[in-house]
């Protein structure tokens, strides 16, 4: 490939990702101009991305009418503890499954698969009844646990991924030095798992952020409602929305994930074993 | 680093189970002290509304401290299958709000209270049976209908008044073929007569053809129903086409928005009419530019005359409450008519109560109510609530099969094809 086509290319590469960064940013960024905008310009024929008259109203309307303050932390709550348990439940058992091939192996790989494909809708009715007789209706310990099992699948096939990416090798030198088989999984192991790990709480930590249908169901009195519930309140019948008021709100709600990925998105993307190995 | 993990851990395990303090789930329906507890679900979400709900729980609660209500905050997103669920898992509201179009696979399904023997004269007699049909399944009444939302062209006076056209009033509203002509007359450059938000095409053509005498859904003598096409379902879907296709006289992209989504083209001068639910009128208030000058009209009269299908907002107990006379005391004292106004005003809607109706304050000209008011007596049950069937009919038949009609790809015949055809297939399956 010569140097201009080599240019040519790289430069149509950019474009394209600029495109894909444009599509994925348009919703969020009208989000923001939303949130800002006074009800008048939000009926405007002729909408701007920067509000014309720029207010604050929205948030203090949103705040006014909403316990947005007690959902966050609700939901905080329930997406930290969802991610802490996922993460240290698929851990070991992620492990398992990537080192030991078996019967069982493929049966839990099956597994995940399989119970993947059924909607909420399917199981929230059995769902209700199992938490209805542990008496955790009502309760953020009951959506918690419904989080970790939801969450539970795709954390363990995601982390065997990188499991089996950790190269068996190192875990074999540590045993020719003498480790036993728990120092190798807490010394050698799961420091290489770290950016998995991380990535694996993400995932469950913004599933659990993000879930609505559960958290209307499980949990009834206002006090213990998360932020997806509580947003709908901006909502009527047949799609009527307050929407600056919704806006505001949404925006704020989208905030700590944004966070969350800005702080620890350099650990998921780090080199994983870069030159641990010399082949 | 390895240090600082195992005390970060703990320091996050420890602060997790401090905010998890108390998170446990709640008690039963009847307090220690005696005290009867009831729980409200409303799905009240517009400001105004929510305090007029709140205000009067707060108050019944003050006069009755034998029987104290909870007000819960629904969400109408999902309403259907959280009840569903709260209803199987035994733990639904004692008091629910819901809209009558949503009752039937709940009443029938034995979830909810017949109150036929435990609702008040007054109130019965207070709502009239038009009304009362919309909750009636079978035998049983399983909700009582208090709020519901006409239809109304919310109309740009400006263009309106210069076009010279008659200005429909309740008492001689536009007939269908006179109102295509007004719109093609309102078309200029840059306007257009009216846009129909038409993104859920079917619930607004079956129930504006009730006033041309439509009613698509007809059941026999052995209760069974089947779908006819006839002259006057025609009428309403045929003038929105012809004003699509033939005379361009109704914004093409209208088609698939929402009401709200009509809003803006509606402010700026491009539709000089949309017709939209009657609450949208607040959305219009909040969101008008400074000096835009509106105003509510009747939609089309047809040979039913100004008769359209409603679903209104209802109030059922749960048939597991062990509460239910008590509820029903609650929800009496919601529905008295001067709380049922405050209800009504808070939603921009109309009341279903007589009484009610009569309030001065809905029949004020501001903000189009006394127009919207003059309507209630017209308001008739949504044609196919309680036709078992009816969702599935909707969505996988008659919702394409009318996109398709209004944009012009397909002709009345293919249409009717379609409803009738292959309605009659999906109804057949839930009524062997």
């Amino acid at each position: 490939m010569s140097l201009r086509t080599g240019r040519t290319a790289r430069a149509g590469q950019y474009a394209a990702l600029l495109c894909y960064l444009v599509f994925l940013a348009f919703p969020f960024l009208w989000l923001i101009s939303t949130a800002f905008k006074p009800a008048r310009e939000l009926g405007s024929l002729h909408p701007t991305w920067i509000p014309e008259d720029p207010t604050l109203d929205n948030f203090r309307q949103a705040f006014d009418e909403q316990p947005l303050l007690r959902a966050a932390a609700n939901s905080l709550t329930a997406a930290l503890c969802a991610a802490l348990i996922a993460v240290v439940i698929a851990t070991p058992m992620a492990y398992v499954m990537a080192r030991h091939r078996g019967r069982l192996s493929t049966a839990a790989t099956g597994w995940v698969v399989v119970s993947q494909a059924f909607p909420f809708v399917l199981v929230i009715i059995p769902l209700f009844l199992v938490l209805k007789y542990l008496h955790l209706i009502n309760s953020l310990w009951g959506l918690i646990l419904v989080y970790v099992v939801w969450s539970l699948p795709f954390a363990l096939w995601m982390l065997a991924g990188y499991v089996r990416a950790v190269p068996p090798e190192l875990e074999e030198a540590a045993a020719v030095d003498g480790a036993g088989k728990a120092r190798i999984l807490v010394s050698v192991t799961a420091p290489l798992l770290a950016p998995g790990i991380v990535a694996t709480a993400l995932f469950a930590f913004i599933t659990a952020w993000n879930e609505f249908f559960f958290a209307l169901v499980l949990l009834k009195t206002p006090e213990k409602q998360t932020l997806p519930v509580v947003l709908t309140h901006f909502l009527g019948a047949e799609g009527v929305a307050d929407l600056g008021p919704l806006a505001a709100a949404a925006f704020l709600a989208t905030l700590p994930s944004l966070v969350l990925f800005a702080v620890i998105q350099k650990r998921i993307t780090g080199g994983l074993t870069a030159g641990a190995v010399k082949h | 680093m390895r240090r600082r993990l195992p005390s970060l851990a703990a320091a996050v395990t420890t602060a997790l189970a401090l905010l998890l303090t108390g998170c446990s789930g709640d008690g039963g329906r009847t307090g220690t002290d005696g005290v009867i507890r009831l729980s409200f679900q409303s799905l009240a979400w517009q400001k105004e509304s929510v305090d007029a709900n709140k205000q009067l729980v707060r108050e019944w609660n003050a006069a009755h401290p034998d029987i104290q209500v909870d007000y819960v905050q629904g969400s109408w997103d999902n309403v259907h299958d959280q009840l569903l669920t709260s209803f199987e898992g035994g733990e639904a509201p004692d008091i629910i709000h819901d809209a009558s179009d949503d009752l039937a696979d709940f009443a029938y399904g034995g979830y909810l209270a017949d109150l036929r023997t435990l609702l008040p004269d007054r109130l019965t007699g207070d709502i009239p049976q038009q009304s009362w049909a919309t909750t009636t399944f079978g035998d049983g009444v399983y909700g009582v209908p208090f709020l519901q939302e006409p239809k109304v062209l919310i109309a740009n006076t400006k263009i309106l008044e210069s076009s010279g056209v008659r200005i429909p009033t309740p008492e001689k509203p536009w007939s269908w073929a006179e109102f295509r002509q007004v719109t093609e007359k309102l078309t200029k450059k840059g306007t257009y007569g009216v846009a129909w938000p038409l993104k859920e095409p079917v619930s607004v053509t079956l129930n504006l053809g009730l006033s041309s005498g439509g009613q698509l859904f007809h059941r026999g003598a052995d209760g069974k129903v089947t779908i006819r096409f006839d002259e006057g379902d025609r009428v309403m879907p045929g003038t929105v086409r012809d004003q699509v296709n033939s005379d361009g006289s109704a914004a093409r992209p209208a088609l698939g928005m929402g009401g709200s989504d009509t809003l803006p083209g509606f402010f700026g001068g491009k539709y000089a009419m949309v017709p939209l639910g009657f609450s949208y009128r607040q959305q219009v208030v909040e969101q008008a530019p400074e000096g835009f000058e509106w105003t509510v009209l009747p939609t089309p009269a047809g040979s039913g005359g100004l008769a359209q299908g409603v679903s209104p907002q209802t109030l059922s107990v749960a048939e597991d409450s062990p509460h239910k006379k008590e509820a029903v005391q609650f929800i009496d004292f919601l529905l008295r008519p001067a709380n049922m106004v405050r209800l009504a005003r808070g939603d921009w809607m109309l009341p279903t109560g007589t009484e009610a109706l009569e309030d001065p304050a809905l029949h004020t000209e501001e903000n189009g109510w006394a127009a919207g008011t003059a309507l209630a007596r017209a308001l008739r049950p949504a044609p196919a609530q309680s036709v078992r069937g009816y969702p599935e009919w909707k969505d996988k038949v008659a919702t394409p099969a009318l996109q398709e009609y209004y944009s012009g790809a397909i002709d009345t015949e293919e249409l009717k094809k379609r409803l009738v055809g292959d309605g009659n297939r999906v109804l057949a399956r839930y009524q062997r």
